[in-house]
């Protein structure tokens, strides 16, 4: 069996600390940020810029990390730490994970 | 001069809201600074009964603060002004009383306290990324802060160079200008920018990052996601110093003008002076750090350095270092006081500090927890006295033998009974007003000589 999409400890914890609609704001923003940052990440792989496309790895994989989203961390801090890739099936199943990761995050957020 | 502001009198005492001291029968009484702002507070608002949250946030602002050190200071407060002073009424807060106060007990008038208070802090937030930024923003206001945010290092350098900050929190990557680039432009500008502590906060992995940070003059370094325990912890900590080395840089500038600068790598201003050297420690802490939660050590910490920089304020002594569980204090070389009273305003605070520790102590067993232990040395004697430092970081620095006996004497003091520990020095210029039993002669930790120790007898 996979690790839970969202760790529920961190997320009670985020929410405990910065307040449940505060939290629900937080997502509704990292539904916007997140579809650029993947965006960003194909076109630095098209132009071959390493550097770019390391930097909206992190920048991913430190809002995952945020929200207790482990698996898509997980995804985002490979492509961080790994360079550039030969082709888009890491950014792909990144942008699949993203989208899983959404549902379960707006479903605690807004139970 | 300004204008004398004053309240009352009531009774027998008067408040000097300008010159923030207290009154009774027309002398000054001896008052710590957030005691000061606590009765000025209860006054103020004597028609009501105050509720604790509100005290607090007048007395401590932008400060989350236990309820203890309220306790505590409400104490110090009935100890000047007689217990019916100051009513509390159960569930809902604390009322000054006029009619019960006009009767105060009144301690012996000694010279009173100017420490300043503590602002609200202002935060700059430098972060590219929304989510994080947003995020560390909120967590900041919670804390009681006035956040402002820059979503790139150059944006985040303009508005420090255009209006005051107490903090700035930077992350790393960021377009424009990152925040290593932030951190040179620090260095290269700082005038405009050196009295700014910087956290870093970033998720970048392994140490070198945080080395060049910590290289270029960071105050610390935090990984995200930020921790809110953590947090905390460090703005509170890099505010206190930043308070602490503006306080420092008033009383240096008011002891030698014009020395107070901008002070190049390893230049000290200054100079020879009669000091007396003040250095207390909070015992048993390693025992307590490792059987209670590291948010309960966190807060005695704090509770016991307030108390402790209270009691140094009071007596007009000047913070050299607080290194956790221990904290240095120089009475003499920076005040701008006469000559020969550093002594006794030293052996004032340990008594005072003593004092505070004990209605500590009284709360700390109402509520279940065992009891702390402080320890105390102090030695008086010539010392080489000033400010010192690179761009980025600046300290008030004392160097003499004092110092070295004054904490040899705290570790002597601390490995026996937890008693003030006073040299032969500091005992012949308080000789006659206190009383003292003779250690002496003792080999000191760290000194192969034996020399006079004197233990303070307690003030009956």
């Amino acid at each position: 069996m996979s690790a839970a999409v969202i760790d529920p400890h961190t997320f009670d914890e985020l929410q405990a600390n910065a307040g449940a609609d505060f939290v629900a704001e937080l997502v509704d923003t990292f539904a916007e940020e997140a579809p650029p940052l993947l965006a960003e990440m194909r076109s630095a792989l098209a132009a071959g810029a390493a550097e770019r496309f390391r930097r909206a790895a992190h920048s991913l994989k430190s809002n995952s990390s945020t929200f207790g989203a482990t698996r898509l961390a997980g995804l985002a801090r490979e492509l961080e730490l790994g360079g550039l890739p030969a082709g888009a099936g890491g950014i792909d199943a990144l942008a699949r994970e993203f989208e899983t990761t959404l549902v379960a995050l707006k479903a605690l957020a807004r139970p | 001069m300004s204008a004398e502001v004053s309240v009352g009198p009531f009774g027998r005492f008067a408040i000097l809201t300008a010159e923030r001291r207290l009154l009774v029968d027309g002398e000054p009484v001896t008052l710590g600074s957030r005691a000061f702002d606590l009765l000025a507070a209860l006054v103020a608002r004597r028609d009501r009964v105050v509720p604790k949250e509100e005290l607090i946030e007048v007395v401590w602002p932008g400060l989350v603060v236990e309820d203890n050190n309220l306790q505590v200071q409400i104490s110090a407060l009935r100890k000047v002004l007689g217990a019916q002073a100051i009513a509390t009424v159960p569930g809902r807060g604390y009322q000054f009383t006029v009619a019960a106060a006009a009767e105060a007990k009144v301690r012996p008038a000694l010279r009173a306290g100017h420490g300043t208070s503590q602002r609200g802090a202002r935060l700059l937030v430098a972060d590219d990324n929304k989510v994080n930024r947003l995020l560390l923003c909120r967590s900041l206001e919670l804390m009681g802060h006035t956040v402002a945010s820059a979503d790139n290092g150059r944006a985040a350098l303009e508005r420090l160079r255009s209006e005051p900050f107490d903090l700035l929190l930077l992350d790393l990557e960021m377009p424009e200008m990152d925040g290593f680039g932030l951190l040179e432009q620090r260095t290269a500008d700082p005038a405009a920018l050196h009295d700014v502590p910087v956290i870093v906060t970033s998720s970048l992995e392994g140490v070198a990052p945080i080395a060049r940070c910590i290289e270029l003059g960071a105050d610390d370094y935090l990984h995200k996601p930020v921790n809110p325990v953590l947090l905390k912890a460090r703005v509170d900590s890099s505010l206190e110093r930043k308070h602490l080395r503006d306080r420092q840089r008033e009383l240096l500038a008011r002891l030698a003008p014009g020395a107070v600068g901008e002070a190049a790598p390893g230049a000290a201003t200054g100079g020879r002076t009669e000091a007396t050297i003040l250095v207390a420690r909070l015992r048993e802490l390693d025992a307590l750090a490792a059987s209670q939660p590291a948010q309960e050590t966190l807060e005695l910490l704090g509770s016991w350095t307030t108390l402790m920089l209270d009691a140094v304020e009071s007596q007009g002594g000047a913070v050299l270092q607080i290194a956790g569980d221990a904290i240095s204090v120089v009475f003499g070389a920076a005040m701008p006081s006469a000559s020969g009273v550093a002594p006794g305003a030293a052996v004032r605070a340990a008594r005072e500090m003593g004092e505070l520790m004990a209605q500590f102590n009284a709360e700390r067993i109402a509520t279940g927890k065992a009891p702390v232990g402080l320890a105390v040395g102090i030695a008086s004697g010539e010392v080489v006295a000033g400010y010192t430092g690179t761009p980025q970081r600046t300290a008030y620095v004392c160097v003499g033998a004092a110092v070295e006996r004054a904490a040899r004497l705290e570790a002597l003091a601390g490995g026996s009974a937890g008693a003030v520990l006073i040299d032969g020095a500091t005992r012949a210029a308080v000789a006659g007003r206190v009383s003292t039993d003779t250690v002496s002669p003792a080999v000191l930790p760290g000194s192969s000589t034996a020399v006079a120790v004197h233990a303070l007898k307690p003030a009956t």
